[in-house]
């Protein structure tokens, strides 16, 4: 074990190491960045990533596909429906399963619904992070549209749980899909403002021009995804790559920032701009999606218990994949014909975006750390599937006053948003 | 004479009451103010009051590599010297306490003290984040102090050639002796720049953003403060509202030293009471413009473009200014 | 090149010491007819380096998704996910490499010499898996706690799997 001195303090008489994290407010999720600098420059990066771990894909192994779904939905709080979506495919694809087309739809509404919530959260951490709160906060309050909308759709405003091998779990009426259409066309305008106050600011400009720069090569090399790869050139997109959901109808291109400032240089300020161009056209998706949205079933299989049934009796192995907020989620299963999966595991975006930090960081200074740590939107639960609640910790409100209170919340809007 | 001394004696600690509460409440004002801007209720006014009650009450921890005794003295160095220096300015539209015994330039050199105080319990304090903090403390302070200087100076020259024989430096003199009145209109633009300096070095000597480099929360999780905790962070909270009202009256006493009553036709205590609420009026504004409102609307400066504002662009406007007031000068001259 | 150019492919350059190799297209029946393509194929331990170094060969920046592994009876199976082709609609390949080691003796060589992105996987299989990687630049847990105790792999069914960890949760961490 190492002492706490080996971590902060003097190690030569230029260079001192830093150690951001596991718990820095630069940090939204726990993970440890040892820095060697010289006066303001970083000369040498490294990370430590054990300290979330929970052995989700463990737990997998001892759980039905059914329970998995919820499981996986609790990998990470913003991409719960990345993670569910790439393991519904990936079981569908073993056991054959054909996803009814309306279903299909409702799926990519609600997956580009979270690419907009995501998006949004993180230009506000990112503006945070350059201490520019104001920013954050007109990025978090225009956020509370789409979890509105997410509520009204799934009945809740972060754990969606509305994937279902086979389809999806709720239909959505006309009211919802006015409320979806109507939420779609505010955030085209609203993605012309963010991009007004994040791209047109001369202080923003001058802290992410330039800084945290990963060249495309280094991209190829360290197998970056996401909005990520695409800052620095790279066209991957699981969405136009290997469409899947509605994305065959909808036909989605891949977004570099050439596009958008007509030039790549892969820094920070390139991959703010990717993401928040990405806003609009996940609002152009779902605009498509609604008004495209075809009449039928929504799910293979109502039944639960017949689905299992259905899914014992399977064996063999299959990829399911998925374009999350952060780029690709990928999950590979092995059914044997038993109850719970063989093998299950997860591949979220961070987990091979997180090494080109070290490209960004070297010769940056200290105060870039918190801006590059944040371009890459790293989500540190993803990727050692964890999350940390304090155990044992007492909640002021019982479970059951929540789940009333959650219950009324849900009504109201209900109420208040159906014509 | 010693009655005179009674009665100054008697007004340090009203004075220096009156400052501590002035500084918090317009720090109250200020967090409602940007909360109001970001679109958020932000807290009630009298928040930093019960911030200052809570930190008092509180565990005073001190770092086992830290230097006790530098670490614990400096919080008091700093609080007492910022309250010092408003006993040397006109505060609450009065003739300085001290008026006679230190000039502008005595205002200037304390006002160096606070921040080194700062660096010192950031360096003291034994930890990485507060070296750094204190490291880029020390080049902020290093950075602004040059703009500082030649805006006061700039002004008691126009004083002193205006009125010769006065004590040019003297706050007393340079509040009753309007510096806009002197000059012509190339000295205005000349003093409109200078005014301009002075607010931008404001937010510097302020350490907020955009040039709160050294506490920088995200980036060194509060620099130079991230070991500060109890009794010693409330008395550097102080001296951090104090300093607030200490820069304002710094820059109502340059700039805008006009009372209202005179031009009301009040006199007597009314008189003073119209110059005091004018006074907090244009405290308020000169914070505002110099704190509040930058605060709100502009991101965090790396370190290297904090020096490259105040060594470039800051000096060169204040020498600007400078340069038009030697115009003016020379054409009165001619 | 599509999914059954890069089966043959490998087919032909391996001759013989493949062990086998499908192909899966996956149909979306839409509006707009696509598919998505899957190259399963496995290999003698041996041969994984030059099935990658070959890889290497026949696209430009293949990229590496992940590597999956698990326990089956005497082996540790292993797959490492690729993608071809991305960044162009419709004719990406995710291949599947899979090999097998033994217990006794699970050595894999390191991949990150022709593909640095692979690191964060190979680490995490040494310590998930107990492979060990011949060669690989940075040995470290990378997931799991320096705590933990050493020999347990989370991944495995047998007695070095986490099981007695689970059972007594107050003894874990291994102090």
């Amino acid at each position: 074990m190492r002492k706490a001195g080996d971590i902060i303090g003097q190690e030569s008489r230029d260079t001192y190491s830093i150690c951001v994290g596991p718990v820095h407010p630069a940090l939204k999720e726990p993970v440890r960045l040892n820095l060697r600098v010289r006066g303001e420059r970083i000369e040498h990066v490294d990370f430590e990533l054990s300290q979330v771990h929970r052995g989700i894909e463990w737990m997998g192994t001892r759980r039905n596909p059914i329970q998995i779904l919820y499981l996986s939905e609790r990998i990470c709080g913003i991409c719960n429906i990345c993670h569910t979506f790439a393991f519904c495919r990936a079981v569908e694809s073993i056991a054959g399963i054909e996803v009814p087309p309306r279903a299909r739809y409702i799926r990519t509404i609600v997956a580009e619904l979270e690419r907009i919530h995501s998006h949004i959260l993180w230009a506000g951490v990112a503006a945070h992070e350059l201490g520019f709160d104001s920013a954050m906060h007109y990025a978090f309050r225009a956020r509370e549209k789409v979890l509105d909308v997410i509520e009204n759709l799934t009945g809740n405003r972060i754990m969606k749980a509305i994937m279902m091998i086979g389809g999806v779990r709720r239909d959505m009426d006309k009211g919802q899909a006015r409320l979806v259409m109507e939420a779609a066309d505010f955030y085209s305008r609203c993605s012309r403002k963010l991009e007004k106050i994040f791209l047109g600011d001369p202080v923003i400009k001058s802290r992410t021009r330039d800084t945290g720069i990963l060249t495309r090569h280094d991209c190829l090399a360290l197998c970056s995804v996401g909005p990520t790869a695409r800052a620095s050139g790279v066209r991957k997109d699981v969405r136009q790559d290997e469409p899947y959901g509605a994305y065959p109808d909808v036909g989605v291109k891949a977004m570099t920032p050439d596009e958008i400032t007509g030039e790549t240089r892969g820094d920070v300020y390139d991959r703010i701009a990717v993401r928040l161009r990405e806003i609009k056209q996940s609002a152009d998706i779902i605009g498509r999606c609604v008004k495209d949205m075809p009449e039928g079933k929504i799910a293979h299989e109502d039944k639960a218990n017949v689905l299992l049934g259905e899914l014992r009796g399977v064996q063999g192995e299959g990829i399911g994949r998925h374009e999350a907020p952060r780029g690709e989620v990928f999950h590979y299963v092995k059914l044997v014909g038993e109850e719970a999966p063989y093998s299950w595991k997860v591949r979220a975006p961070t987990y091979n975006n997180l090494l080109s930090w070290i490209p960004m960081m070297l010769g940056a200074q200290i105060a870039d750390i918190p801006v590059i740590a944040a371009s890459i939107d790293p989500c540190m639960s993803c990727t050692n599937r964890a999350v940390v609640t304090g155990p044992g910790r007492r909640q002021v409100l019982g479970q059951d006053m929540l789940h009333d209170l959650s219950v009324k919340r849900t009504r109201e809007l209900r109420r208040g948003l159906r014509p | 004479m010693i009655e005179g001394l009674l009665l100054r004696t008697a007004l340090v600690p009203i004075i220096a009451c009156a400052g501590i509460l002035l500084g918090l409440l317009y720090r109250g004002l200020d967090r409602v103010l940007v909360a109001r801007m970001q679109s958020r209720v932000g807290p009630p006014v009298t928040q930093p009051f019960r911030d200052v009650k809570k930190l008092l009450l509180k565990e005073n921890i001190v770092p086992r590599d830290a230097v006790g005794w530098i670490f614990n003295s400096v919080p008091v160095i700093a609080l007492s010297v910022t309250v010092l220096i408003l006993l040397y300015l006109p505060f609450i539209g009065m003739e300085p306490v001290l008026e006679g015994h230190g000039d502008l330039i005595l205002v200037i050199y304390l006002l160096l003290i606070p921040s080194l105080a700062l660096v010192l319990g950031g360096f003291s304090s034994g930890s990485t984040y507060a070296t750094v903090g204190a490291q880029r403390e020390m080049v902020t302070m290093m950075s602004y102090e040059f703009p500082l200087a030649v805006a006061s100076v700039s002004i008691a020259w126009i004083i002193s050639a205006a009125n010769p024989g006065i004590a040019a430096f003297s706050l007393g003199a340079i509040a009753m002796n309007p510096a806009w009145a002197a000059v012509g209109p190339l000295g205005l633009l000349g003093l409109a720049l200078l005014l301009l300096t002075m607010l931008a070095v404001m937010p510097g000597e302020l350490g907020v953003a955009p040039f709160d480099v050294a506490e920088a929360e995200t980036e060194i999780a509060g620099g130079v403060l991230v070991e500060y905790s109890g009794r010693n962070l409330a008395m550097f909270y102080l001296a951090d509202a104090v300093k607030a009202v200490v820069l304002g009256t710094i820059v109502i006493a340059l700039f805008l030293p006009w009372g209202i009553a005179g031009s009301l036709g009040i006199t007597g205590m009314a008189a003073v009471a119209a110059d005091a609420i004018f006074y907090l009026v244009k405290l308020f504004i000169v914070i505002f413009v110099g704190s509040i409102f930058i605060r709100a609307a502009i991101a965090r400066f790396r370190i290297t473009q904090v020096v490259k504002a105040y060594w470039g662009y800051a000096t060169f406007v204040s020498l600007l200014g400078l340069l038009l007031i030697s115009l003016d000068m020379l054409s009165r001259l001619l | 090149m599509n999914a059954n150019d890069v089966r043959d492919s490998f087919k032909r350059r391996f001759a013989g010491r493949i062990m086998a190799a499908r192909t899966e297209i996956i149909k979306h029946k839409l509006k707009q007819v696509r598919h998505a393509s899957r190259v399963w194929i496995t290999v003698d331990s041996g041969e994984l380096k030059n099935a990658v170094r070959h890889l290497c060969k026949i696209t430009e920046h293949p990229h590496f998704i992940v590597i999956s592994g698990y326990e089956k009876g005497k082996y540790l199976e292993l797959t490492y996910h690729f993608s071809l082709n991305y960044a162009s609609v419709m004719e990406e390949v995710v291949l599947s490499i899979k090999v097998r080691v033994s217990k006794e003796n699970p050595v894999l060589p390191t991949i990150t010499d022709l593909i640095p992105g692979a690191l964060i996987s190979e680490r995490e299989m040494q310590e998930m898996l107990g492979v060990r990687i011949k060669g690989i630049p940075d040995s470290r847990r990378i997931f799991l706690h320096p705590g933990f105790p050493q020999g347990v792999y989370p991944w495995r069914r047998d007695e070095t799997g986490p099981a007695r960890l689970v059972r007594n949760l107050h003894k874990g961490g291994g102090r």
